[in-house]
């Protein structure tokens, strides 16, 4: 018997056709290149000699073709707006991010069942972030949290929309499905439910040296936004504003 | 296991920056070159291995690097393989070479580790450093390394109370040790002045926690370093610097799922019971996403081996894997310096600064010294041999951070969020 695999639904073939223009341009080929004088040798700067070196730039792009395999579930439903976890029926842990296999050395890889999970959730810790990867430097500044949904045990990352300065260890928050859903975590993101008050033990308002220090900072993203990409200030804001 | 001594012989380096132009296998071979200067009774026919190191295949267009170095150096007809691991890479390097002596297998082993990281822009090699994250997972939210490990530092000092300006006496410790050091990058980029906190926070913040001066550093360099059993030692060095104790460990691949470790829970019932009281506990407190409990595994079979019960008195210094701040703090916990919480008492009392009792990153550490990652714990332990054997002043030309009479030092490697790594315990006699 041949082993047959369909395709049942097909959201990749633009890209696929896009994918191939950009690898027509030729990766691993010289695209061009500099001569660069610099210091040579393994000893201390007072030490090295200059030497002239050819600096070559050279491509690499990839369309990777990956499968989810058994928790395609979970990325299906976040397109779906579902969010799913995972139930270990001997020992009663839930899991999300999702497990198929149960890794509670107890349990011998028992097969978890797939539960349905509200959206719904507690800050379990953060980071503000000012850098980022360049997929994401539009979206400076965020917060990036992991989040444990009400009734798992375990912590997912999420990026939740506030104000960076309102973020504490312990908010509840709401999870929300975005627009242009496209099959991964970033399918998502967090809101703070409103009307919670910072306490007083939150380890980035304990000091306010530390806020003013955060906000000067906050105002060279912004800066770096508006020069690199156009964005101002007032438009983050309303990010955080627009729930 | 065999009761066959195994010894750090002594090595050379090739000086690291944020951009080198040496080629990467060329960087190699004067590393090697430096370190055969040291042994003037070595015939390089001699050494029957080499363990390779380096962390990313990305990071330069090649697979198999390895066997361009080890054929350029002249060292190819041996047994040699790479082993790869994130930034637990150049310290499992250097636990194979010592499994690989201490089974009998072979006495003279050359360990090469390098990394060449700036063929791309630093936000693209900190994107091909996060692939070494759950890509499904973790690092769609646009967090990587900076992100993640911020997001761990934030839970412990929520739990334990350190502040930034604990964060930043430990970054203000570790420059004022790399002025010292001509092979720092920050005394390259910097130059020899002492840095203070009215500096520390003048630095710009990117994942707060964290600012730049947080984090590790980007970095090409390399490292030789060329190990041995009892058997050869002394024919080749007359300062061997012996292992005696190693232990390897790890943790879940993605931090978020610590709040349920069960392969964790119950393991290490002291650490559980000091979890603040006003704070929910998750399933499994320790090491939760606070500290590194792969570290507390590891340093247990370390300790154990070498006999050490006291560390804080027994061992005389310490280069721990520390690619941002809070993570040392984090480790003086979980490598049994200090009860858990306590980690902001040795650097706020100076236990861990230049002359205190233990210690920490006299090198300057992954943020002031350099991270070449294949090379990193390589340089580490280069850097102890010198310490051990008494030869700072002369291979540093300065000899302030002589520790006098070093004769205990221990090292750690760890890849990811801690999920692999490992402890080395090196003694001078």
């Amino acid at each position: 018997m041949a082993e047959e695999v369909r395709i049942i639904e097909d959201k990749a073939t633009p890209i696929k056709k896009e994918w191939e223009e950009y690898a027509r341009k030729g990766n691993w080929t010289v695209k061009g290149y500099e001569m660069v004088r610099a210091l040579s040798g393994p000893g201390r700067i007072e030490d090295g000699e200059e030497e002239d070196f050819m600096v070559i730039y050279r491509p690499h792009g990839v369309l990777y073709r990956h499968s989810y395999g058994l928790v395609s579930k979970f990325f299906k439903g976040l397109i779906d707006k579902t969010l799913y976890g995972t139930k270990c029926p001997v020992c009663n842990t839930v899991y999300c991010p999702p497990r198929v296999h149960c890794w509670n050395p107890k349990c011998r890889v028992a097969e978890t069942e797939w539960i349905e999970l509200p959206l719904r959730g507690k800050v379990h810790t953060f980071s503000v972030m000012l850098f980022s990867a360049d997929a994401f430097l539009e979206m400076l500044p965020f917060v990036l949290a992991y989040v444990q949904i009400n009734g798992a045990d375990t912590a997912l990352p999420i990026q939740v929309v506030t104000a960076p300065t309102d973020i504490f260890v312990g908010q509840k928050v709401r999870i929300k499905f975005r627009e242009n859903r496209k099959g991964d975590l970033m399918d998502i993101y967090a809101v703070p439910v409103k009307g919670q008050t910072t306490p007083e033990d939150s380890c980035l308002h304990r000091n306010n040296r530390d806020i003013e220090h955060l906000n000067r900072d906050l105002e060279n993203t912004y800066a770096f936004l508006n020069k690199r990409f156009g964005i101002k200030k007032a438009e983050v804001e309303r990010r955080w504003k627009a729930k | 296991m065999s009761d066959r001594r195994v010894a750090i012989l002594g090595g050379g380096l090739y000086r690291p920056g944020r951009v080198r132009y040496d080629n990467a296998e060329e960087g190699v071979a004067m590393a090697y070159k430096n370190m055969l200067n040291d042994f003037p009774n070595l015939d390089p026919q001699d050494i029957q291995f080499v363990q390779s190191s380096y962390f990313s295949d990305h990071l330069n267009q090649q697979l198999c690097m390895a066997w361009i170095v080890q054929d350029y150096i002249g060292q190819h007809r041996k047994g040699g393989y790479r082993v790869e691991a994130g930034g637990s890479t150049p310290l499992d390097a250097l636990l194979n070479a010592y499994f690989l002596i201490k089974s009998g297998q072979y006495d003279l082993v050359l360990v090469v580790g390098w990394e060449w990281m700036s063929e791309v822009d630093t936000a693209t090699a900190n994107e091909f450093i996060a692939s070494a994250s759950d890509t499904d997972w973790d690092f769609t939210v646009g967090g990587f390394y900076n992100g993640y490990y911020a997001a761990l530092e934030t839970r412990h000092m929520q739990l334990y109370g350190e502040t930034i300006e604990d964060l930043g006496r430990i970054a203000v410790k570790n420059r004022n040790n790399a002025v010292h050091n001509p092979y720092s990058q920050w005394r390259a980029e910097h130059g020899t002045a002492y840095v203070t906190l009215d500096d520390y926070y003048k630095d710009r913040i990117i994942a707060w926690p964290y600012r730049r001066w947080d984090c590790a550093l980007i970095s090409e360099g390399a490292c030789c370093l060329l190990m041995g059993s009892e058997k050869v030692a002394m024919k080749y060095s007359n300062n061997p610097m012996w292992i005696a104790g190693v232990g390897m460990g790890t943790d879940s691949m993605r931090p978020g799922d610590r709040l349920v470790d069960w392969a964790y829970h119950g393991v290490y019932k002291a650490e559980e019971k000091l979890y603040p009281k006003n704070i929910e506990k998750p399933v499994t407190p320790y090491p939760e996403m606070a500290n590194f409990g792969f570290a507390r595994e590891a340093v247990k079979q370390a300790y154990a081996q070498a006999g050490i019960r006291n560390p804080l008195k027994e061992i005389d210094l310490a280069e721990l894997f520390a690619p941002y701040d809070g993570v040392e703090l984090c480790l003086y916990e979980d490598l049994m310096f200090c009860h858990r919480g306590e980690g902001k008492t040795l650097i706020r009392e100076g236990v861990v600064e230049r002359g205190g009792e233990l210690p920490c990153q006299l090198s300057g550490g992954l943020t002031a010294f350099t991270h070449p990652v294949g090379a990193t714990s390589l340089l580490q332990t280069l850097f102890l041999y010198w310490q051990l054997a008494g030869l700072i002043r002369k291979k540093l030309g300065d000899a302030t951070l002589q520790v006098r009479n070093a004769k205990k030092a221990i090292t750690t490697g760890h890849g990811g969020t801690g999920c692999q790594g490992g402890v080395i315990i090196y003694s001078r006699d």
